[in-house]
């Protein structure tokens, strides 16, 4: 099956974050990556199990871009890096070779993770 | 003598300030997991509270378009304080800030209500913040001031209990001269103001515009409603809209599905029916009241002053910047010696409607020396410094070059609408803002800008259509098209109330790298094709679609 990981943001200030063995990471690199669906279902659960921690946890699918790790869709690697105006913001800002080759991937602006997002506006 | 500011009374800031009170308990509850997650999304949507795809985002409300020196400088130290040092003036004349703490929400909410400013109903299936001219009070020829009403709506319709819990969310627009700066034909309820033969004011009711995933324009179906009849009359819509709007279908819930499959008629006559069944001195405003809001916004005492302004011509002359910035950015005031002061949020190379805290303070700051301590937010995404003498007028470019805000570009190609798109929404399928920076470089030129003339361009990154992409001479709607980010192009929109009218579609659409190019091609073919002193929009209803497809496809479509 194709690699996934899990996301959410956290509550209390919203920051976007990454599983990784029972913690909440905030860089896409430090996230766990399943290979396992039923493993990575687990880990949704338990995600699902910390409402006081973060809010609307939800995997993603995630490919390899000249060997490194990154979000499949453009959404998550937006979520991932920070807004693609603003550089200097966001996760993006502190550099590395997972968030270059995240500005370097193309393709697939959806996400499956989100559905009913109409009702908030 | 012109209004000032509408000033708060002990009520209006007990609300506020119990809201606050309020959500800060909720929060507490939240975070210490007494409610679910599910409980607390529509409690923090109430008051503006939007989870992003970067965090929380608090949209706040700016009672239609107005603010004051000190409401800005607050906004500002809020972006300070609590975000990243900026914020976003949106089409709904609104702010955003785009990194909130949900921890800091209730502080952020106090420090609101402490300048007179709330997020309530700034999200929610109610009725959210009313669209008002940004020119009012300066507008040559304006019939009342169009925000005593907006007031008085919003007074009426904040924490309204009926109409809370609404179909759908509920817009509304007042305008109260023949050159509509509202987009009042594309609101749920588009209010025009003006006189009768009489003489008499009367409002000219619109129901049923909107954009969106289904765009229609407003119908009036009241010519000549008496003022003091105005909330019995929007109680009337209001109440047959929630009898009978749509619950079973989010993408039919909204008054202009409902009005289209009725018949304006056949609405105007339910309408009606139910407006005669209630009891309007239990609804209507007394005029005690109407009188109360308008003296509360106080009077703005005008200089006598030369129609013409010696010092601002001589300065002129000397220098080509603010030449061209008079020319475009400063427009005629209703008392002699003043001026409008149009200040773009359209940089080049900026994000649209973005202004940073140090700008605003800055901009607070001018407000207060020139222009009665007044800013007005347009839904085009820009600033207003409404009452600028002439004389002033060289002092207040300069500050405004200091930091970066006198670009002269108002109504010109460059001074285009984008929502945020997938920079920062969690709704949008496409990016929005590095198109307009894209698009908006390549038109900036002043010489060719200037012989363009008026072109809007409207960006929006999904269908929900914040970016007002429908109204745009060129519009521009970003869609997913098997995962990739594509461009729709739609040309001839217009918000105007007379002119009003939704683009059409001008052909497949394109992706990100060659939609600037499309739009400079659509550009380049309306200068070929546009007779003497026609403005886009008469060159596109006499020629069609044809040659700007020709310009953009080529033989390939």
């Amino acid at each position: 099956m194709s690699l996934q990981a899990l996301t959410a943001n956290l509550l209390a200030d919203g920051d976007v974050a990454f599983w990784s063995r029972g913690r909440w990471m905030a860089r896409f690199e430090e996230a766990q990556l399943f290979e396992d669906r039923d493993a990575a279902a687990s880990a949704l659960e338990l995600a699902r199990g910390q409402p006081t921690i973060v809010v609307e946890p939800y995997l993603i699918d995630v490919e390899r871009v000249d060997g490194l790790a990154v979000p499949a869709s453009y959404r998550e690697r937006v979520r991932a890096l920070g807004p693609g105006v603003r550089p200097e913001l966001g996760k993006q800002a502190q550099g590395g070779p997972v968030v270059a080759a995240m500005l370097a991937a193309h393709g697939t602006s959806r996400s499956k993770g989100r559905l009913g997002l109409i009702q908030r506006k | 003598m012109a209004f000032g500011m509408y000033r708060y009374d002990a009520i209006d800031k007990a609300i506020v300030q119990d809201r606050a009170a309020e959500f800060r308990e909720q929060v507490q509850r939240r975070l210490a997991g007494e409610i679910s997650e599910d409980e607390f999304k529509p409690l923090r949507l109430m008051n503006g509270l939007y989870l992003q795809l970067h965090g929380y985002m608090l949209r706040v409300a700016i009672p239609y378009g107005t603010l004051s020196g000190d409401q800005l400088r607050t906004l500002a130290e809020i972006g300070r304080r609590f975000d990243k040092g900026y914020g976003h003036f949106t089409t709904r004349t609104n702010i955003q800030f785009n990194w909130i703490r949900l921890r800091d929400a209730p502080d952020i909410l106090d420090m609101l209500a402490s300048a007179d400013l709330h997020a309530i109903q700034t999200s929610g299936n109610c009725i959210r913040n009313t669209t008002a001219d940004p020119f009012a009070g300066a507008a040559a020829d304006e019939v009342d001031d169009p925000r005593v009403w907006s007031e008085a709506i919003r007074q009426w319709s904040t924490l309204h209990p009926e109409f809370s819990f609404l179909p759908r969310k509920f817009k509304i627009a007042v305008t109260a001269t023949g050159a509509d700066r509202t987009a009042s034909r594309f609101h749920d309820i588009g209010l025009r103001l003006h006189r009768r033969e009489n003489g008499d004011l009367a409002f000219e009711v619109m129901v049923g515009g909107g954009l969106g995933r289904t765009p229609y324009v407003g119908q009036t179906i009241r010519r000549d409603l008496p003022p003091r009849h105005l909330m019995s009359y929007l109680t009337a819509i209001l109440r047959t809209y929630n009898r009978l709007g749509r619950r079973d279908n989010l993408y039919k819930a909204r008054i202009k599905i409902l009005v289209a499959s009725l018949g304006a008629d056949e609405f105007a006559r339910l309408v009606e029916e139910e407006w005669r069944e209630i009891d309007k001195e239990q609804v209507d405003l007394p005029a005690g009241e109407v009188k109360r809001i308008r003296e509360s916004f106080g009077m703005r005492a005008f200089a006598a002053l030369p129609a013409d302004s010696q010092r601002l011509e001589q300065a002129k002359a000397g220098a080509r910047g603010l030449a061209a910035f008079v020319r475009t950015n400063v427009l005629p005031h209703r008392q002699p010696g003043y001026a409008v002061v149009n200040v773009s949020l359209k940089a080049p190379g900026e994000a649209p409607g973005d202004c940073s805290s140090e700008q605003m303070d800055r901009l607070a700051g001018l407000a207060d020396r020139f222009s009665f301590s007044e800013i007005r937010v347009t839904h085009e995404q820009n600033l207003v410094l409404p009452h600028v003498r002439l004389d002033d007028v060289p002092d207040v470019y300069a500050e405004l070059e200091a930091i970066g805000l006198a670009t002269a570009n108002i109504n010109l190609a460059s001074d285009i609408i984008a929502c945020p798109g997938l920079d920062y929404c969690a709704l949008a399928n496409a990016r929005a803002i590095p198109l307009a920076q894209e698009i908006g470089r390549r038109l900036a030129d002043p010489d060719l800008a200037a012989d363009v003339g008026e072109f809007k361009i409207n960006i929006s990154g999904c269908i929900n259509a914040c970016g007002h992409h429908h109204v745009g001479h060129v519009g521009i709607l970003g869609v997913d098209k098997k995962g990739e980010e594509f461009y729709q192009l739609t040309l001839g929109g217009s918000p105007g109330l007379d002119d009003a009218a939704i683009g059409d579609v001008l052909g497949p659409a394109l992706p990100f790298e060659q939609a600037p190019a499309a739009v400079e091609a659509i550009v380049r073919a309306y200068r070929r094709e546009r007779l003497p002193h026609e403005r886009f929009l008469q060159t596109y209803r006499r020629v069609g679609l044809t040659p700007f497809k020709a310009a953009v496809y080529g033989n390939a479509h």
